[in-house]
């Protein structure tokens, strides 16, 4: 069965090719079937692999299909490598990916361009699955450009609007800005360890001791981290994924909150050796990680649109992993990752099951009352919700309170910053929640129009709302009489011989740690909802008693204006000044005028000897004659 | 015999220079007159400041016959060219109604 | 002797560089024709001398001066534009190849032998001789130079006709 396991990424591949270039003249069922059967086949495809995988005495399966590219002392092999860490997120890739495709059909059901959303999707699907199982950094990284690629292809699929082609365009240069870390990270980690192989990079990893002070491996790590900031919307690079939203919500989900996001994350978990050895970065990730937290959930507060709440909240959940892998807890935020993919999946598409029924509304401050029209959206979105506020036993709990306990371990500030973050999570959840389910209608023509959405939608929403809740019996911590299983299955890929990279044991005041952050966000989720349940009167309220504070918010603490004004404009001030100094006057001034003007002045002086008399002629002649004579008379 | 004795009594280097001095005289004329029957007459003085050389040269190397043919020649020569020149001048006179050279520029750029 | 048709010569060059009346000039220039006619009786050439003469002055000049004739142009016209340039260009052009012509005649060595060698005046030119030379050995030629001449008579007929 091993020869057949390249199709895991490939027949992804093959559904865009076939998507793209027939998909039209196929006709939408042809579509569906080919979009969904390819994902489909990859996944029984990679459950296949897992096993076998799950199988090997190191759990480690290494797919090699010989050498890409050999030059001097570089030798980059193509190849696969499935190991306990990227069997996981294969799964998720696949799984997630194929519940999401399935509720495209229902949801992109009346689109024109139906076909071309299927290929570029699909085509994520094979970006994401190089990513994850690439066996060499430079083939992780056609993933990770790939997905950006197809990020800016899908966030801006409504292209006749004007905004999607602007917010994919702002999506991809974003992301440009952190490839240029991770190909600085590339070169340098090649320098290091002289190879491009990651099992070899990790290999030597493990033998080396952290590094003191700032040096070559900080600085690697460092780029490498700014790449993820890019592709994972940390602090400062995170104004694009809220313009991301405006993509079909079938994308919001994929992409920016289950797989592509996640990216930056991975690629730490993936190269855990490394960044144990250098404590400066793994500092600078814990901090970027919580500030981003904090500061995404405090935006999240006072969002109208509700797939900008959701953004925001994805941005938030997002830093509270990076927060989990700088305190050293790789497998921590690894299994924040898994469980994140879950319930944010399931609030995404449930979200579009609101949109859809509200006839593509999203404003939150005109919904109302819908938990009587739509059942099944509100009975799985309540799981999302509580998955996510890290209610008892769900798995969002266990996954956040592990990163929270690692966080006080690593700094009692950092705790305080995640526990804010956490409150404010729960609040903004639980008003979301609140105006689109409860309440009197505030839109009636929409509500009367509105009913639940078809099978193809529900489907995919029972399944993720099953698996937010129940996922996280994988990670419970020892604190609470489990064994941190996760921790155990990641060890094989995240420890290369080296120290504990997987954290499981603890020894500090885990329980009431999680005490004190699970009490007070039910405290601030009944908050959210009590206040809200009615409408929004209360906000409006707020918002004139504050205003300050509530227009701060409301608009993002103005930093794409700030962004605009303070780096944009320079830029182009500065393109300018290139444009009209530099390239018309000196380039084409002097390098090109100039040099047709001495032509032309070189010109008219010869065509003076022009005279047209015989006269003339024959003196130049009797010049050059004498001249000859003079000199052949020498 | 030698230098100027040469010059003044009819040697060699005495034919020579009246040659060369024929010629330069005839180049003045063609270089520095207008008219273009003037300096046709120039071109005229240069062959025959070209046939004095050549004869001298010959005289000195025992007075050779071949030398004679050469002469015939270039009278030959200079007589097509003083019917053609003429002709030629005749066109741009009937054309322009001048016969200075220097009116007869349109080659002139 | 020798000096007095030199001198004929020269002046007669000079004259006719410098007259203003192209008539005049014309007839400087045939005493020009006869000082050389002189200078090559002076070289023991009496058929150059006869030949310079009725083709020359005889014809030559005389084609010239029936031209001036018909072209009425026998005052220089007045100049449009003065060439300053020309003029001094060429004056520096003439005495640089004048003197320096001179000085390499005066110095040259092999003229000096040359002339030592055939010091002595040879025999006098005949016809016969350039007869034979010129039907024995360079017959082509003279056939060549026939048609030359028979292409220069055709020519200058074609030029001149009013309508072809």
């Amino acid at each position: 069965m091993n020869k057949y396991y390249w199709l895991i990424p490939i027949l992804p591949l093959l559904g865009a090719a076939f998507n793209g270039l027939l998909g039209k003249r196929a006709g939408k069922g042809v579509v569906t079937v080919a979009g969904l059967g390819v994902v489909l086949g990859s996944l029984l495809l990679a459950a296949s692999a897992f096993l076998t995988m799950k199988a090997l005495p190191d759990h480690r399966l290494v797919l090699n299909y010989g050498e890409w590219m050999v030059t001097g002392s570089m030798a980059v092999p193509f190849g696969l490598v499935i190991d306990t860490l990227s069997g996981t997120m294969m799964l998720v890739v696949t799984g997630i990916g194929f519940l999401i495709h399935l509720y495209s059909v229902g949801y992109m059901h009346e689109d024109e361009g139906y076909a071309r959303f299927f290929s570029y999707l699909n085509l994520f699907v094979f970006f994401m699955l190089t990513l994850v199982l690439g066996s060499s950094l430079p083939l992780m990284f056609v993933g990770w450009e790939g997905v950006g690629l197809c990020s800016y292809l899908l966030i801006g699929y409504y292209f006749e609007t004007d905004f999607a082609p602007q917010a994919g365009l702002k999506a991809f240069l974003m992301n440009r800005v952190g490839d240029l870390g991770v190909s600085m990270g590339m070169l340098v980690l090649f320098a290091a360890f002289g190879t491009l192989t990651i099992s070899d990079i990790l290999t030597q990893a493990g033998h080396l001791a952290p590094e003191v002070g700032f040096g070559v491996l900080t600085f690697a790590t460092l780029m490498l981290f700014v790449g993820a900031t890019g592709k994972s919307a940390q602090l400062p690079l995170y104004l694009w994924l809220p313009d991301a939203m405006a993509g079909p919500t079938p994308v919001s989900a994929l992409i920016h909150a289950a797989t592509m996001v996640t990216s930056g994350i991975y690629m730490i978990c993936r190269l855990a050796p490394v960044f144990t050895l250098t404590p400066i970065t793994m500092d600078v990730v814990a901090w970027v990680g919580g500030a981003t937290a904090l500061f995404a959930a405090t935006i999240g507060l006072f969002q109208r649109d509700i797939k900008k709440v959701l953004a925001y909240s994805t941005v938030s959940q997002l830093g509270y992993m990076f927060l989990g892998l700088g305190a050293a807890g790789f497998a921590a935020g690894f299994f924040h990752v898994f469980t994140h993919a879950w319930f944010k999946a399931l609030l995404f598409l449930g979200a579009g099951s609101v949109i859809t029924a509200m006839h593509h509304e999203q404003d939150l401050f005109k919904m109302g009352g819908l938990k009587a029209k739509t059942k099944i959206t509100f009975i799985t979105m309540v799981a999302g919700t509580i998955a996510i506020m890290g209610f008892p036993g769900t798995s969002g709990f266990f996954s956040k309170d592990e990163i929270l306990y690692l966080a006080y371990l690593k700094s009692p500030a950092l705790w305080v910053i995640g526990v804010i973050a956490a409150c404010c999570t729960s609040f903004y959840m639980w008003r979301l929640m609140a105006l689109t389910f409860w309440g009197e209608p505030r839109d009636h023509h929409a509500y009367d129009h509105a009913h639940e959405s078809p099978l193809s939608m529900t489907l995919p929403l029972m399944l993720l709302a099953l698996g937010s809740l129940l996922w996280g019996f994988w990670g419970v911590p020892e604190a609470f009489g489990g064994h941190f299983n996760i921790g155990e299955w990641l060890k094989p890929a995240l420890t290369y011989g080296q120290t504990h990279a997987a954290h499981g044991h603890h020894e500090g005041p885990a329980i009431l740690l999680a005490l004190i952050s699970t009490t007070l966000g039910l405290v601030f989720g009944f908050l959210g909802w009590s206040k809200y349940k009615n409408g929004p009167a209360w906000e409006l309220a707020f918002a004139a008693k504050f205003p300050f504070v509530h227009d701060l918010l409301l608009n993002k603490y103005y930093v794409d204006e700030g962004v605009e004004l303070y780096l944009l404009r320079p830029i182009r001030w500065f393109g300018n000044v290139l444009w009209k100094l530099f390239d018309v006057i000196i380039i084409d001034g002097l390098g090109v005028n100039l040099p047709g003007a001495l032509a032309r002045v070189f010109g008219d002086f010869t065509a003076l000897f022009q005279t047209g008399r015989v006269r003339n002629y024959a003196l130049s002649m009797a010049l050059g004659a004498a001249i000859l004579l003079y000199v052949f008379l020498k | 015999m030698t230098g100027m004795d040469a010059i003044l009594h009819g040697g060699l280097q005495g034919y020579l220079v009246v040659a060369l001095l024929l010629f330069a005289l005839g180049l003045a004329t063609v270089l520095l007159r207008r008219t273009l029957l003037l300096q046709f007459m120039g071109v005229e003085l240069m062959l025959n400041a070209a046939n004095v050389a050549l004869l001298a040269f010959a005289r000195f190397h025992g007075g050779d016959a071949q030398a004679m043919v050469f002469y015939l020649f270039i009278i030959a020569v200079a007589a097509c060219e003083a019917a053609i020149g003429l002709a030629l001048v005749i066109g741009l006179y009937r054309h322009r109604d001048t016969t200075d050279s220097d009116r007869a520029t349109s080659l002139k750029q | 002797m020798f000096i007095t048709f030199a001198l004929i010569t020269l002046l007669g060059a000079l004259g006719m560089l410098l007259q203003k009346n192209v008539v005049v000039a014309g007839l400087c220039m045939v005493a020009a024709f006869f000082g050389v006619a002189g200078l090559f009786v002076l070289l023991a050439n009496p058929v150059a001398a006869a030949l310079q003469i009725i083709v020359y002055t005889g014809a030559i000049m005389v084609l010239v001066l029936f031209v001036i004739m018909m072209l009425n142009s026998h005052e220089e016209e007045k100049a449009q534009v003065s060439h300053p340039v020309q003029r001094w260009l060429s004056v520096a052009l003439l005495a640089a190849l004048a003197f320096g012509a001179v000085k390499l005649v005066l110095a040259s060595g092999g003229l000096k032998t040359l002339a030592m060698k055939g010091a002595e005046v040879p025999q006098a030119m005949t016809l016969q001789k350039v007869g034979t030379a010129l039907f024995a050995d360079h017959l082509l030629g003279f056939e060549v130079a026939g048609l030359v001449l028979l292409a220069a008579m055709i020519g200058a007929v074609a030029l001149t006709k009013r309508n072809l």
